[in-house]
């Protein structure tokens, strides 16, 4: 785990890291938020609505940013205040994920950074982007 | 610029920040007269401020500040 304290963060800095998501994921979600929604949890529902497969809940893709923020940048000193994100695009079981964050702004008097966000799929592709505010305390 | 300018500029960081322009500010609004107005959103208005007036606090002027008066009278310091 990282534990950059505020004076070593530097607008430009980057951390990511790769996950790949599993059924696995998804089931545990729905065990966790309670979301039955068959999008996410019945094969044939997801492809009849166009999809290869089960899509991942966009929330579960979004919680990979709490351990960007919490493990990799700024890491332990992390209490994450705000994030804005868009699912750019669906996410599969199977899909194997960059989740990247970039800071472009430090506050000074607050202590706090705004980082970029980025999720990115094996192809390349984003599928959320957003922004986090997170203090370093 | 002057304190009426101040005044009225931190009203609409108010508005913009808590998305409500029904807000009216008096130098004694405290937090305790806005329901939103929590420590996170403290934090936001200290950075809404500083983007707006191209000004910088140091983290003892923000806990020490009582109220709205208090807060034009410390940007109003910073921009003059």
């Amino acid at each position: 785990m990282n534990n950059y304290t505020f004076d070593e963060l530097k607008v430009g800095m980057t951390e990511s890291f790769d996950v790949t998501i599993t059924a696995e994921m998804l089931d545990a979600f729905k065990g966790i938020t309670g979301d039955v929604n068959p999008l996410h949890n019945d094969e044939k529902f997801a492809e009849s609505k166009g999809h290869p497969g089960r899509v991942a809940y966009g929330m579960l893709t979004a919680s990979f940013l709490s351990t960007l923020a919490g493990v990799y940048i700024p890491g332990e000193r992390s209490l994450i205040q705000q994030v804005e994100t868009k699912f750019a695009s669906p996410v599969y079981i199977g899909d194997a994920l960059t989740v990247k964050g970039e800071i472009v702004e430090l506050i000074d008097s607050v202590q706090r950074l705004t980082l970029k966000v980025t999720i990115t799929n094996q192809n390349g592709k984003k599928v959320l982007r957003g922004k986090m505010e997170i203090l370093v305390v | 610029m002057t304190r009426e300018g101040v005044f009225k500029e931190l009203t609409e960081i108010f508005w913009d920040v808590f998305d409500d322009e029904d807000i009216e500010l008096t130098d004694e609004t405290t937090a305790d007269d806005i329901e939103d107005w929590d420590s996170l959103e403290q934090i936001n208005l200290v950075v809404a401020c500083e983007k707006k007036f191209n000004i910088k606090f140091d983290m003892k002027e923000i806990q020490s500040l009582k109220n709205v008066g208090e807060m034009v009278d410390t940007i109003l310091s910073k921009v003059q």
